[in-house]
């Protein structure tokens, strides 16, 4: 098509023209309104927000986000009595619950300092104190399990050593308290400091003792092994693959001084003769650890 | 601006301005909304369209004199139809809605049909195809009219660029009808 073609086409489109009827009826139906906006309508106009109606969705639901964020924000600072110390309660023990496995007695350690704070914080609430300190005293029983519920045990004595830190200053602040057993409560205050100085000096002895101890189950593995080749040639060949494995494993970790993960390695393998049950054998030809 | 200095400047202008939201709308009945609600805005703006002495002695100086009405008239027009477009993926207006803003729907039916040509109909497609910035100078200067000066008023541009816009707005729009041959 030509520019000259394309020009008359152009030209052609003039003759598009509105329904003069409606011309008509739209030009009278307009000058009818002068009057009506001339009396309402202000001579200055106000500043219009009207444009907030578009994000109207999105600016409803970051209200919500901010009412949330900022309930929790000043529920934080709240303390027993207040309509929002729940609120607090349930923010402290989801940060338990979502702590891993390895950090979860460091995690809970110090929520239960952070509680025992806001309870000597309280001065005219005797039952809601008294409601702490059963919860506190429960903490304090958990804390120890815990730890011994971690695997490694290089990580279980670090983790030991962060709480045995943090417990420090729980009798000072059970003293300024208005706790009434207060006695009950510094007695497993004791108690608990005396399970987590047990458990380091256990842990790190387990791990001081570890390359004769190690040096002792293998030898007894190797020596059941070789006594048993007939029973053992009967087990499935990934079972036989597994052990290959942690032996090799095994024979890595002591070249490199991994001597707990060595040790780990062969509780696994200690774990597949338990399942053939002939840990007993093996009970009796390891020692002891 | 007196009724009747209104009813002349819409009488100028109805049929440019209908045509020119026509060719930038799908359907006739569109058209006819977004013409409505641009003549109603300049209504009740108040604007001097004929900047008379008896408008000023009325009171309504408070407005700005607007040097080009038919370039206001058009930019009303340019941000309805943006509107329009931005509402469109929303929802239609209601009859009540429309009420609202002041539009009074028709008591009698207007039958309004408008028979283009094969080569208008496909023109009319190749313009809503290319950038609404061609579409608009293609529609203003060869359909409508409009200088160049007047076209830059609206843009708030310098001819010259209106010129350099409209040469490129052509070609495109050749191209585009081409394409579909």
């Amino acid at each position: 098509m030509t520019e000259k073609e394309l020009l008359e086409q152009l030209n052609e489109l003039k003759s598009i023209k509105p329904n003069q009827n409606w011309a008509s009826w739209l030009l009278s139906n307009i000058l009818t309104k002068r009057h009506e906006q001339a009396i309402v309508r202000p001579r200055v106009k106000l500043v219009s927000f009207s444009f907030l109606h578009q994000y109207q969705k999105a600016l409803v639901s970051a209200a919500f986000v901010v009412l949330f964020i900022s309930t929790f924000a000043f529920a934080q600072t709240t303390l027993p009595g207040n309509l929002l110390y729940p609120v607090k309660t349930l923010t402290q023990n989801a940060k338990i619950a979502l702590a891993s496995k390895d950090y979860k007695p460091v995690v809970r350690m110090q929520i239960t300092k952070a509680r025992l704070e806001d309870m000597a914080k309280i001065t005219d609430q005797e039952q809601a104190v008294a409601l702490m300190s059963q919860n506190i005293q429960k903490d304090l029983q958990t804390i120890p399990q815990e730890l011994k519920n971690i695997s490694k045990k290089q990580v279980a004595l670090q983790m030991s050593k962060q709480v045995q830190d943090e417990a420090k200053d729980l009798k000072n602040l059970s003293n300024n308290s208005l706790n009434k057993n207060i006695n009950n409560l510094n007695q497993n205050i004791d108690e608990f400091q005396d399970k987590v100085f047990a458990f380091i000096f256990s842990t790190e002895e387990e791990i001081n003792q570890c390359p004769t101890s190690l040096q002792d189950k293998l030898a007894n593995l190797q020596k059941y092994f070789t006594e048993n080749i007939q029973i053992v040639a009967q087990w499935s060949p990934d079972e036989i693959t597994k052990i290959r494995t942690f032996l090799a494993d095994i024979s890595n970790d002591i070249k490199v001084g991994n001597c707990l993960e060595a040790m780990e390695k062969i509780e696994s393998i200690n774990q597949i003769l338990q399942i053939h049950s002939l840990d007993i054998k093996v009970e009796t030809s390891t020692p002891e650890n | 601006m007196t009724e009747q200095e209104f009813s002349q400047f819409y009488k100028n202008n109805i049929n440019k301005v209908f045509r020119f939201i026509y060719l930038r709308v799908d359907k006739i009945e569109t058209a006819e909304d977004i013409t409505s609600q641009t003549f109603l805005k300049v209504w009740q703006r108040q604007i001097p369209v004929i900047a008379s002495d008896e408008a000023l002695s009325a009171g309504r100086q408070e407005f700005p004199l607007i040097s080009n009405p038919t370039a206001f008239v058009y930019q009303v027009a340019r941000n309805q139809i943006i509107d329009f477009y931005r509402q469109k993926n929303k929802k239609p207006l209601s009859l009540e809605e429309l009420k609202e803003k002041g539009i009074d729907l028709p008591q009698k039916s207007f039958i309004s049909q408008i028979e283009l040509s094969f080569e208008m109909e496909n023109l009319k497609k190749a313009l809503q195809r290319i950038k609404p910035a061609y579409s608009e100078v293609i529609i203003w200067h060869y359909v409508d009219d409009l200088s160049t000066k007047e076209i830059a008023q609206i843009l708030d541009k310098n001819e010259n660029n209106v010129r350099v816009l409209l040469h490129r707005a052509l070609e495109i729009l050749k191209k585009e009808l081409n394409k579909k041959v």
